[in-house]
């Protein structure tokens, strides 16, 4: 552990991997409790868009990342509030839609490669001092609205209409909550994977539910859940050489595996 | 009483989906420590009504005021307490435990970055208190009965300190024992707390004896103002003849 630690790019990528395990796990108990999983999904390869983009012309793609999650969901919202579609229709259309734009950008840029195969299933190799600080940044304020806004999120998770009874603002929370979420996404690409992320999202919570505790038990459980895993995770890839999202996302399934087992009626 | 400004003041109210008219020309007000029930058919407008009083409906033509501003207008959501239709089914695996509900009542009153103050905290004990809940508090809302389940939803939203409380059917899911004990509580609530209550109920054999007036919507709102009389009510009787006969048979039982 000190040996791999010693590295810096290890410890970059411990830092960010740390910060986005606690990013994902804290959006990712509203996201599954709101039944918006197959959304993390769509997202994470509208991200890609900006990953393509980014790596055509040059540009940080994890700051390009953000700006297509953040438009993605934006046009999700408004596609779902405009049009009576079913809503995972719509989410299923912008993910494939998604992946075959930034196939395509990627293809005619003449960028098709290894550094395109980092971005779907993340590495720790790659994590430069920029993405650590970008992650830091989009991170700290993603977080900082999570957490004041925990008890009102929860409560619309819980029952959307009485929350708007009691004077809560649910549309303005809702439209929030999915900037913030396209955004951790977007900044949880470099280490997951864009393929990936979603399982980061969606698996600690859902392990967690497996325990039938309160609300805040059930977000600290999804938390060291989380953490637990991209410690693992990011281990496994450095002894083995093996992409850090596929290792996260095997040791969270395992973790949830467990927890299906030892909470079974 | 009559001279106060009412709680809900409702005007001409229409409301046409797809050129079907679900509610003509409701005109009704609401005065604080009145005791509501609406009856009416499914599909004659009684939910649709309440939505509209809550701002979540918009009606096709109509105004609605309460305490006398105009309901956009009208920010202070506390002062009313909804229990909706489906509040007994929650989902099972939904991580709350009874208080956790409860205090759900208390996050609209205060700002953003402020946390659950020494009022928050006694106003939800007191809230659990009073609907007999404060031994459930640690434990989970999926694993609890219809009953149970129904006293946490109105305890939220008395956490609020609310001047009205609108339940839409709140008794579906619930057996007779506790039905009972609920009509006994919400009497309680309205005589002793002096909280205005208007529901929804489906079935007419159960109202208790403590109603005030009873609103009866299918399309048009009848409002019969002494129950007591209600088999005279000719809307009541026109809709309810054999169910109104149930009920003159229920009273008398008791």
């Amino acid at each position: 552990m000190t040996e791999m630690l010693s590295y810096d790019f290890m410890q970059r990528a411990f830092i960010a991997g740390l910060f986005i395990a606690v990013l994902a796990s804290v959006s990712g108990t509203f996201v599954v409790l709101r039944r918006y999983s197959l959304m993390s999904e769509t997202l994470a390869h509208s991200a890609l868009v900006g990953v393509a983009v980014g790596l055509v012309a040059g540009y940080n793609p994890l700051w390009i990342a953000v700006i297509a999650a953040i438009g993605a969901a934006w046009l999700i919202e408004y596609l779902r509030s405009a049009f009576s579609l079913y809503s995972d229709a719509i989410l299923a259309i912008m993910l494939s839609g998604s992946l075959a734009i930034a196939v395509i950008i990627v293809s005619l840029g003449g960028a098709f490669n290894n550094s395109l195969f980092s971005y779907l299933f993340g590495s720790i190799l790659s994590v430069t001092n920029e993405d650590v600080l970008t992650i830091m940044i989009f991170g700290s304020f993603s977080l900082v609205f999570l957490l004041l806004f925990s008890k009102e999120l929860y409560f619309i998770a819980y029952d959307e209409e009485v929350a708007k009874t009691s004077g809560i603002k649910v549309r303005f929370l809702n439209f929030l909550l999915v900037t913030v979420v396209a955004i951790i996404i977007a900044l949880s690409i470099r280490v997951v994977g864009s393929l990936l992320i979603g399982a980061l999202m969606v698996i600690p919570t859902v392990a967690a539910l497996q325990y039938r505790v309160g609300f805040r038990n059930t977000m600290l459980i999804s938390l060291f859940f989380a953490v637990f895993s991209v410690i693992f995770g990011m281990s496994l890839s450095y002894y083995y050489s093996l992409p850090s999202g596929a290792t996260i996302v095997l040791s969270i399934i395992i973790i949830f595996i467990i927890s299906l087992i030892i909470n079974k009626k | 009483m009559k001279f106060k400004v009412p709680i809900f003041d409702v005007k001409n109210l229409h409301f046409t989906v797809r050129g079907q008219k679900i509610l003509s020309d409701v005109s009704f007000e609401i005065y604080e420590g009145e005791y509501i029930a609406i009856i009416g058919p499914n599909g004659g407008g009684k939910t649709t009504l309440i939505r509209m009083l809550l701002g979540l409906t918009q009606p096709t033509s109509g105004d609605i005021k309460i305490f006398g501003k105009k309901l956009k207008e009208f920010k202070e959501w506390h002062k009313i307490g909804y229990v909706p239709q489906r509040a007994t089914l929650v989902d099972e695996s939904f991580p709350a435990t009874v208080e956790d509900i409860v205090k759900m009542g208390r996050i609209a009153k205060r700002g953003i970055f402020a946390g659950a103050s020494r009022q928050d905290k006694a106003m939800v004990e007191d809230a659990m208190i009073k609907m007999d809940i404060l031994n459930l508090k640690d434990k989970m809302v999926g694993t609890l009965s219809g009953g149970q389940r129904q006293r946490v939803m109105i305890a939220r939203a008395l956490a609020s300190a609310p001047k009205i409380l609108i339940l839409d059917e709140p008794n579906t899911g619930v057996d007779m024992l506790s039905q009972k004990r609920f009509y006994t509580l919400l009497a309680k609530l309205n005589k002793e707390e002096n909280i205005t209550i208007l529901f929804i109920t489906h079935d007419i054999g159960v109202i208790a004896d403590d109603i005030g007036r009873l609103f009866t919507i299918n399309q048009k709102a009848t409002i019969c103002n002494d129950p007591k009389k209600m088999l005279s009510c000719e809307e009541v009787s026109d809709l309810y003849g054999i169910d109104a006969h149930a009920l003159h048979n229920h009273k008398h039982e008791h």
